[in-house]
């Protein structure tokens, strides 16, 4: 229909670059910095510089909401506790530990004798035990959403990576599908849920391919092939597509469950072998990488070490005119020196030139940021309301409904940041209520 | 360590690709303009030429007072830039800033839609109006509450319309040779003889055809329903317009004068055809209606907004005093644009499922409706259809 119609745009991948080779292991750095900073909660450290940590043993505690022990991602002394730069933009205090190359493990980390056996309660405990959270971006303690009082019958996998760029999920997958539906297995089995959906997009047909020959063994298990569009692995749209139902705040009203898929194998490995977060896979690329790939990296390897894998920036790099991006090119964050440590919710890092600026032009109210924002707001009517400080009006016009997409200055014509100004609208609801 | 730009998410802008941006689209609206200039040059200026009534350098009048029209506004604007911005008294910064204010663009449209015989200095009266009052003086590009062009067609229509009709108006030199349009337009012999007739209204013209192509008396530009549908298409195609604005509007006016013209007395579906081919109201609903600035952002908003044009422009010209009707409305919804806005964001947001939703909805349309009815009803006492009284 002409005022509200399916939405999504399809945007260039840009993914072929950091396909090109395999993933790569980079299990030991030498230094790795846990940041003591999940979301927005500041963690408990609980050993002291000097101390010899092992793999897996807990080093700091999220408190508060949602707590979670927080591992050592490598064996070694912790050196210092310094401020290094996170994702998030800013910089904040981390554990410094020196690897000592031994590989030592955390006595907690030995084979699970009968995983199959485990009941719900136990299973989410392990979720909890693991510091488990969801990788894909949002950091969330997973353990939280299995508590669900709701029934939960749909337990979804969301690797439709529809972020350009991004191919650490896919170049998982590849190398562990059967990980994946094991994860994904016993995530179902913690809520009692009797169908699990692998979703991603079409077009990876090699993902198919791959776990194909393992879905036989795990019953309930299917598959989702979405559309080429942004934002497609939005949350609440995936789950519309998938159980056909909508719902207002929570998931679970929708009896469903969505996990990023690195979620789901590192829950594999808790549940199988009690090794819980400490590594992750991340995607280093942009056309300002000589040569873009993946990477299986401890929690806490400094990326830097990662782009010397990589050859390092392309010759004749002007990083003044270059964008250092922590996360996806449509949601992430520009970082700006060259010194980000991984954490457990960064997926990517894309060096990418900008593009030669043109003169810059104002609003000229064409309404293409209306049309495209897939949650139907006006993010010109949001901007002026907020700019009159008109507190009433943003909340009228919804903007609390914005999920941040970025679709709204991404089409825009004028270059305007528009979703900044909503974004800053959003902010002014938060302080006045 | 190397030090990075700033920059904000998204990273990807469609503004940046080749061939995308504020400056293309305002390339394709003026090449859009073409077709529509070409055929006011051809009817006005290249036909009456080869019909010998006037001289060759006359026959370039037409265009010249076109491109006249932007240059004008091009100018004026620049000039007010050099006075108040001292940054902008070099070349480079001023030009840049120009181009980015799409300056041509009042001007060019201004001078489309006044008659072949509006003198020079009201042209650039009109163009002041628009371009310094209506543009300027609310702090320039997108921040223009009116149309500029409109805003300056309305001052001229207002306050000079003697002075253009003593020049000459809007009848080229082959049209005054011909006895049947007696001086008139279709629109003002419709105001003058009250009558709803085929053979009264359409035949002193010709046929409906020569009201699709554009030859009948009218504006410079306006008249030319065929190469304005050319330009629709264009600039739907480049997604300079929303393709569904133009055509609710046209068509609401479509099936009211339909109506209308049913209710008199002729329900002939040459009335309705008569009604959207007349006049400026094809050139309005394709290049005033969709002026982005002064217009609803959100589609829900758009759609109101034509559905408001189309029963107002019925309104104005068949029972107001104003044969045009559609400068008229689409001048009140200038400045109505705002608060349509926020009405109709607020129903996007908040879901057209939800009951508030389908209430303010359903008033808005019985709001449209009884515009309508009002209308058909006070013309069905204004006028009769039928032959020779
Ligand atoms: S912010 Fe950009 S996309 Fe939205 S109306 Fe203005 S120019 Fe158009
Ligand atoms: S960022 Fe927010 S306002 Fe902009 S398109 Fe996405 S959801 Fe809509």
């Amino acid at each position: 229909m002409i005022v509200q119609k399916a939405k999504g745009i399809h945007i260039d991948g840009r993914k072929s670059m950091s396909k090109e080779l395999p993933l790569q292991d980079y299990l030991n750095p030498q230094f790795v910095y846990i940041h003591l900073l999940r979301q927005t909660e500041s963690l408990k450290r609980v050993v002291e510089v000097g101390e010899y940590v092992r793999i897996g043993q807990v080093v700091a505690l999220r408190e508060g909401w949602g707590p979670l022990p927080i591992h050592a991602s490598v064996s070694g002394t912790v050196t210092a506790v310094k401020k290094v730069w996170h994702s998030s933009g800013k910089m904040v205090d981390a554990i410094e530990i020196k690897n000592d190359f031994l590989g030592a493990m955390d006595d907690s980390i030995t084979p699970e004798k009968d995983p199959s056996s485990l009941t719900k309660e136990q299973l989410v405990e392990k979720m909890k035990q693991a510091g488990l959270s969801g990788l894909g971006g949002a950091g969330f303690p997973t353990f939280v959403k299995y508590q669900s009082k709701l029934p939960i019958n749909t337990v979804i996998i969301n690797a439709v990576e529809c972020e350009p760029y991004i191919t650490s999920d896919y170049m998982m997958i590849d190398r562990y599908p059967e990980k994946l539906l094991k994860g994904l297995h016993y995530m179902m089995a913690s809520v009692g849920a009797t169908r699990g959906v692998v979703a991603y997009k079409a077009y990876n047909s090699h993902i198919t391919d791959v776990l194909t020959p393992f879905l036989p063994l795990y019953p309930g298990i299917e598959i989702y092939l979405s559309k080429d569009i942004y934002p497609a692995g939005w949350e609440k749209y995936l789950i519309q597509q998938i159980t056909k139902k909508t719902y207002n705040s929570l998931p679970s009203e929708a009896g469903a469950i969505v996990n990023n898929a690195q979620t789901a194998m590192v829950f594999a490995d808790m549940v199988e072998h009690n090794v819980p977060l400490i590594a992750r896979g991340i995607t280093i690329t942009g056309e300002g990488i000589k040569q873009p790939r993946n990477f299986l990296v401890p929690i806490g390897t400094p990326v830097k070490d990662l782009i010397e894998q990589c050859g390092g920036y392309i010759d004749g790099l002007d990083s003044t005119k270059t964008n250092y991006i922590a996360g996806g090119p449509m949601t992430g964050r520009a970082i700006l020196i060259d010194d980000l440590i991984v954490n457990d919710t960064l997926g990517s890092v894309i060096i990418r030139p900008i593009p030669d600026p043109k003169l810059s032009v104002e609003c000229m109210g064409c309404g293409k940021c209306a049309d495209a924002c897939p949650v139907f707001l006006t993010p010109t009517e949001i901007w002026h309301a907020s700019e009159r400080g008109d507190i009433e009006a943003v909340k009228r016009l919804k903007a609390s409904k914005c999920m941040g997409c970025g679709l709204c200055s991404h089409v825009c014509p004028s270059h305007i940041d528009i979703t900044d100004f909503v974004d800053k609208a959003k902010a002014l609801i938060r302080k006045g209520a | 360590m190397a030090r990075f730009s700033a920059g904000k998410a998204p990273f990807i802008r469609i503004a940046d690709e080749k061939n995308q941006g504020t400056q293309v689209i305002m390339r394709d609206f003026i090449i859009g303009l073409l077709p529509i200039i070409l055929f006011a040059w051809y009817k006005n200026g290249i036909k009456v030429y080869l019909e010998g009534n006037v001289s060759f350098l006359e026959m370039l009048y037409p265009l010249v007072f076109i491109l006249l029209g932007g240059l004008i506004s091009f100018l004026m604007e620049g000039l007010f830039f050099m006075i108040t911005d001292p940054k902008l008294r070099e070349l480079k910064p001023l030009m840049n800033k120009i181009s980015t204010s799409f300056a041509l663009i009042p001007g060019l449209l201004l001078a489309m839609v006044l008659p072949l015989y509006t003198p020079i200095w009201v042209l650039i009266f009109g163009a002041f109006m628009g371009t310094i009052v209506g543009k300027m003086l609310f702090g320039g590009f997108g921040h223009n509450i009116f149309n500029p062009a409109l805003l300056g067609y309305i001052a001229v229509g207002f306050t000079l319309i003697g002075v253009i009709n003593a020049n000459g108006g809007v009848m080229n030199q082959s049209e005054v040779l011909i006895d049947a349009y007696a001086g008139a337009t279709p629109l003002s012999l419709l105001a003058n003889i009250k009558t709803i007739n085929y053979d009264q209204l359409v035949t002193p013209y010709g046929t409906l055809w020569n009201f699709f192509i554009g030859t009948i008396p009218g504006a410079l530009a306006e008249t030319g329903a065929l190469a304005i549908i050319i330009a629709y298409v264009w600039l739907s195609y480049r997604k300079v317009l929303k393709w569904f604005t133009p055509l609710i509007y046209v068509g609401t006016v479509f099936i009211v004068s339909w109506v209308l013209g049913a209710v008199v007395g002729d329900g002939g579906v040459w009335f309705p055809l008569y009604s959207i081919l007349s006049g400026g109201l094809m050139f309005g609903a394709v290049l005033m209606a969709t002026e982005p600035v002064s217009s609803p952002k959100n589609p829900l908003g758009k759609v109101f907004m034509a559905l408001l044009l189309g029963v107002l422009t019925v309104l104005f010209r068949y029972v107001g005093n104003y044969p045009e009707g559609v400068g008229t409305s689409l001048i009140l919804l200038n400045i109505f644009a705002m608060p349509l806005d926020r009405f109709s964001a607020t129903i996007r947001a908040e879901g057209y499922n939800k009951k508030s939703s389908i209430i303010k909805i359903t008033l808005f349309l019985l709001f449209v409706l009884a515009i309508a009815a009002y209308a058909i009803i006070k013309a069905n006492g204004m006028y009769t259809a039928g032959g020779i009284i």
